[in-house]
């Protein structure tokens, strides 16, 4: 097997794009990821592309098709990869495999999504569709509804607070700010969303004990990167290689009732597992990470299974500044999908894409982790049926 | 009361409980299960009320929660209360089988819980 480089990005900004179509947001991100690895005009071997609901939501399907003939890659092998929320990096890993076994050489992953063309509860409904279509969905139980059981069970069992979750959604949204990419660039204080008599207007229940400023924005958006055997990344790019460490994926019930302890997400557990294994990492090696925050608790849960911290201690650790920028692990100093925003099947991309940029040291130094050269990602599927962790390091092996 | 109508599945090597559906045990992987009815009350392990409903609820809101069977069924299903106010994790409820949700006027039915 080969060592895999990521040597371009491209993102746009996430939000709403009503003006764009869902191959048009595609197209330009893909066209920022071309052009930042210096391809010119030089074509690639293969696109696979990450997305959930463009046969729902557009009545389109075969997306990577149209893609590539949109971007004149013909005749690139092209695929269209659907994993539910994890369809990004789930795109990412086939990229990978592909490079690695020596099969392609070059190979462009872009993922989008766009949901903001359909109204609130089509929105909701379409993404419920990843329920169990006997056992759960009929009952109109959605993935804000999931997380709210999730969260009571956390509240329960580790005496979560609610002052947690909000210093996630304040942390993030500070950051957001601060992105020109995010759908959410908007600062929030504890006192509006939580200690004031007009925190029950400004910040209502959405699926108690969760709150609307616990979840993520509806979110148009796309994000591509491209991938190369690290051999080849001097003769191709100036940039910085980035080498895909290490990667893992595991799944679990599809429905929520089967799980013995719903509270231990282990699939979570074991992508990482799998990721640190082939990495040669362990979590306290890792600078910078981005994490599914769909919705606050996800975050907090995410930063314990993976291992950054111990059962219990996520909420802790954000209430003490350990996950801030200058922390002890900075997450989601994007300003994660709470603040970026969750086109569905873009943010695995977008995700890796901005932890390029922290390893390349690119960004504005109020969003760059010093110095950084190790960054993981979890690309949460379903309700943790489906996850998906990678590992990137700074400059190649 | 109304007859519950969904089958669990009891592995007959270990006797894991699996609702829905599975072709192998998620326990010991066996492919030879019986059939089984589900029984009694149910007690409460999991719930929310869920607001911003999808596409096809005329409800401001539904309380859902994950609930297990006297016999060991653990099941989904919309629990019947106006609030919060008294529902708890543990608590004993009376299931029963009704509509859920209506599609195109057509009474979609499943597991509704009364609290006791």
């Amino acid at each position: 097997m080969r060592d895999v480089a990521i040597i371009g990005v491209g993102m746009i900004p996430f939000g709403r794009r009503d003006e764009d179509t869902l191959v048009d947001m595609l197209a330009y991100a893909s066209m920022h990821a071309l052009d930042d690895a210096g391809l010119g005009d030089k074509g690639v071997d293969a696109v696979y592309v990450a997305n959930m609901g463009g046969g729902i939501l557009q009545h389109q399907t075969a997306i990577a098709s149209a893609l590539v003939d949109r971007l004149s890659l013909l005749p690139a092998a092209a695929d269209t990869v659907e994993n539910g929320p994890a369809s990004g990096a789930s795109a990412v890993k086939n990229g990978v495999l592909a490079v690695a076994s020596g099969y392609y050489d070059t190979v462009l992953v872009a993922g989008g999504e766009k949901m903001r063309e359909v109204t609130g509860w089509k929105a909701t409904d379409f993404v419920a569709t990843l329920t169990h279509p006997e056992v759960e969905y009929p009952y109109g139980i959605t993935l804000p509804g999931m997380a709210g059981i999730f969260t009571r069970l956390y509240m329960e069992k580790y005496g979560l607070t609610r002052e947690m979750l909000v210093a996630v959604a304040i942390k993030n949204q500070a950051m957001g700010a601060l992105n020109p990419y995010a759908h959410v660039e908007m600062l929030i204080t504890r006192e509006g969303i939580l200690d004031s008599p007009h925190s029950v207007v400004n910040n209502p229940a959405m699926a108690d004990p969760l709150h609307l400023y616990d979840a993520c924005p509806v979110s148009d958006g796309a994000a591509a990167l491209i991938l190369c055997p690290l051999e080849m990344a001097q003769e191709l790019t100036k940039n910085v290689p980035i080498l895909v460490a290490g990667f893992g994926q595991a799944t679990d019930t599809h429905a929520l009732q089967e799980r013995e302890d719903p509270t231990d997400l282990k699939a979570v557990t074991l992508a990482a597992q799998q990721a640190f294994k082939r990495a040669n990492l362990k979590p306290s090696d890792i600078d910078v990470a981005e994490l599914h925050d769909a919705f606050t608790i996800l975050e907090i849960a995410e930063s314990e299974h993976v291992g950054f911290f111990k059962k219990g201690e996520g909420g802790k650790a954000v209430l003490a500044g350990k996950t801030k920028l200058g922390g002890q692990i900075p997450i989601n100093v994007s300003g994660g999908l709470k603040a970026r925003g969750h086109p569905v099947g873009g943010t695995g991309v977008a995700q890796l894409v901005e932890l390029t940029w922290q390893l390349r040291h690119e960004l504005p130094k109020e969003r760059q982790v010093k110095n950084a050269k190790t960054g993981l990602s979890v690309n949460f599927g379903g309700f943790g049926n489906n996850v998906l962790c990678f590992i990137l390091k700074r400059g190649g092996k | 009361m109304n007859e519950i109508k969904i089958t669990a599945y009891k592995c007959k090597k270990c006797g894991h409980i699996h609702y829905p559906k599975h072709e192998r045990c998620l326990k010991c992987k066996s492919r030879e299960f019986e059939e089984l009815k589900p029984e009694g009350n149910v007690k409460l392990l999991a719930y929310t009320q869920q607001f911003n409903l999808p596409w096809g609820f005329d409800e401001r809101f539904l309380i859902i929660g994950i609930a297990q069977f006297e016999n060991g069924v653990k099941a989904l299903g919309q629990i019947k209360a106006e609030s919060l106010g008294g529902i708890k994790s543990g608590m004993t409820m009376k299931p029963s089988w009704e509509p859920v949700r209506y599609v195109y006027g057509e009474p979609v039915y499943g597991l509704k819980f009364e609290p006791l």
